[in-house]
């Protein structure tokens, strides 16, 4: 009863700052709508017991990343000034791109038997799941692989943008 | 989920929450009258014993004051920016245990608001999400000084976020937790300090930079930018500004102690009682290190950060890690 309510709670948070993100004319305020589903996502990965992504997606992505975001756009100062696409050609990526996720999700979820599979799903996790050390023990034993490439990858870009912001430009 | 649960929360609650809202005038005043001693002077001493109302004076004066909203700010933003500052400080001590379990009714109850089990990640991901009253105070006043310490604050806190957290990595290691409640019960027969004092040492000092104290108090360096970010606030904003600032030194300091000072172990005295002197102490720390040390300049303060801290941070994390692989 109390996860309904909190679930509905934040859903409905994190569509109504998605909406604000996306309609709003102020890069800032956009910014700060960006916060606000970060944090309703946030209070779901608790409800799916998953606390461990829930703080990450905290301190990474509202509290690091999202505080670059902000640094960027105050120091541009961007008002809408020369944007890359016509704000038509824009709503028209918009709208492909929305209807393409759309789409995706819908497969997933009609591809799962609707709502059907839930129960089940809850009621076989383990003791530990979503706790630190739970995830930690896969991440370097199942998916070491991919984990190590993905440090790699992301090596490689933060050595890329230190090169780019070095060169000179002649 | 039962009734007791619910109501032992909401007291834990309101005794951390009216704590910090009453220890904050009387720390307000500890400053400036240690301040005051240090530089041969005798601070506050008209209104009250001691001086000691003197802060409450100014801040029923801060209650009243007009609140005036520049005509060109952002007065949304301009609203939230301070109410951030203070929210996120008193979320993050909602983690910090202050006591052992006490029985209240023949129930266990412990002495913590709430027992997650990333504790430590809670804390330094509410303190992240502080910068934002910093960053969106400077924007929304709409003026260039306070413009440019929020710029600067964001940029200091990013880099200061870093170390901070590498730092405390170590002490993970060696305990197995990410609950602040487990380390401190680790800690029973030796502090975390003895054998991770270079953590804590850039623990403190990134702490400090994170809270905006001196020596590290560029976002308001007011040879330079008036009063920073916060030039523009006047009344309860400002004084909800000011609010946070100590919070978060009480965050900061509450966490060192869990984590490299046993917490509220102690001999003879109970927990809660241990917890609160240390805390005076690492608060008086603070005010001495205001009155001791001058303000960095910009340069130094990021090449501190990132030249020294970071990578004395992550040697740290590598050398304990070894230590512990070896060790079992």
């Amino acid at each position: 009863m109390v996860e309904a309510i909190l679930f509905t709670l934040f859903s409905l948070s994190a569509v109504a700052f998605s909406l604000g993100m996306v309609f709003r004319r102020n890069a800032v305020h956009c910014a700060l709508h960006l916060v606000g589903v970060l944090l309703s996502l946030s209070g779901m990965f608790v409800l799916l017991h998953a606390q461990f992504i829930a703080a990450i997606q905290i301190l990474v992505y509202a509290g690091a990343i999202m505080v670059l975001f902000l640094f960027v756009v105050m120091l541009l100062n961007v008002r809408g000034e020369s944007p890359l696409l016509t704000p038509g050609a824009a709503k028209g990526f918009g709208f492909f791109f929305a209807f393409i996720a759309f789409v995706e999700l819908l497969w997933i979820v009609l591809s799962r038997g609707g709502s059907e599979g839930l129960p089940e799903a809850v009621a076989a996790l383990s003791p530990g799941f979503g706790s630190p050390s739970e995830i930690g023990r896969i991440l370097y034993t199942t998916w070491l692989f991919p984990f190590e490439v993905t440090s790699i990858l992301l090596m490689i870009a933060v050595v890329g943008a230190v090169v780019l912001a070095k060169r000179k430009f002649a | 989920m039962d009734a007791a649960f619910l109501i032992a929360s909401a007291v834990k609650v309101l005794i951390v929450l009216g704590f910090v809202l009453i220890a904050v005038p009387f720390i307000v005043w500890m400053e400036r009258k240690v301040i005051g001693h240090m530089q041969d002077r005798i601070g506050p001493q008209r209104v009250g014993p001691f001086g000691l109302l003197q802060t409450i004076a100014d801040g029923i004066k801060l209650f009243f004051k007009e609140d005036i909203i520049p005509g060109q700010a952002d007065r949304v933003v301009f609203f939230l920016a301070p109410a951030l500052s203070v929210i996120t400080a008193f979320v993050a001590l909602s983690v910090v245990p202050f006591g052992d379990k006490v029985t209240v009714f023949g129930r266990e109850v412990p002495l913590h608001i709430a027992d997650v089990n990333v504790a430590i990640l809670w804390v330094l991901g509410t303190t992240s999400m502080g910068v934002y009253g910093i960053v969106l105070g400077g924007w929304a006043s709409n003026s260039k000084y306070p413009l440019l310490g929020g710029l600067r604050s964001s940029a200091q806190m990013i880099s200061y976020e870093l170390a901070q957290g590498i730092s405390l990595v170590g002490v993970i290691l060696m305990t197995g937790t990410l609950s602040l409640a487990g380390i401190v019960r680790q800690q029973e027969h030796m502090w975390f300090i003895v054998p991770q004092f270079f953590a804590f040492v850039i623990f403190l000092l990134c702490g400090i930079a994170e809270t905006n104290r001196a020596p590290f108090d560029l976002p308001e360096a007011e040879t330079e930018l008036v009063a920073g970010f916060h030039t523009e606030f006047s009344s309860m904003k400002f004084a909800l500004y000011f609010l946070a600032e100590y919070a978060n030194m009480m965050v900061v300091s509450a966490v060192a102690i869990s984590v490299f000072f046993g917490g509220w172990h102690g001999p003879i005295l109970p927990p809660v009682v241990w917890f609160l002197i240390k805390l005076s102490l690492f608060l008086f720390f603070f005010v001495w290190l205001r009155a001791t040390f001058p303000r960095l300049r910009y340069d130094q303060l990021m090449a501190f950060g990132w030249k020294v801290l970071l990578p004395l941070s992550l040697l740290n994390l590598a050398v304990t890690a070894v230590v512990v692989a070896l060790t079992g």
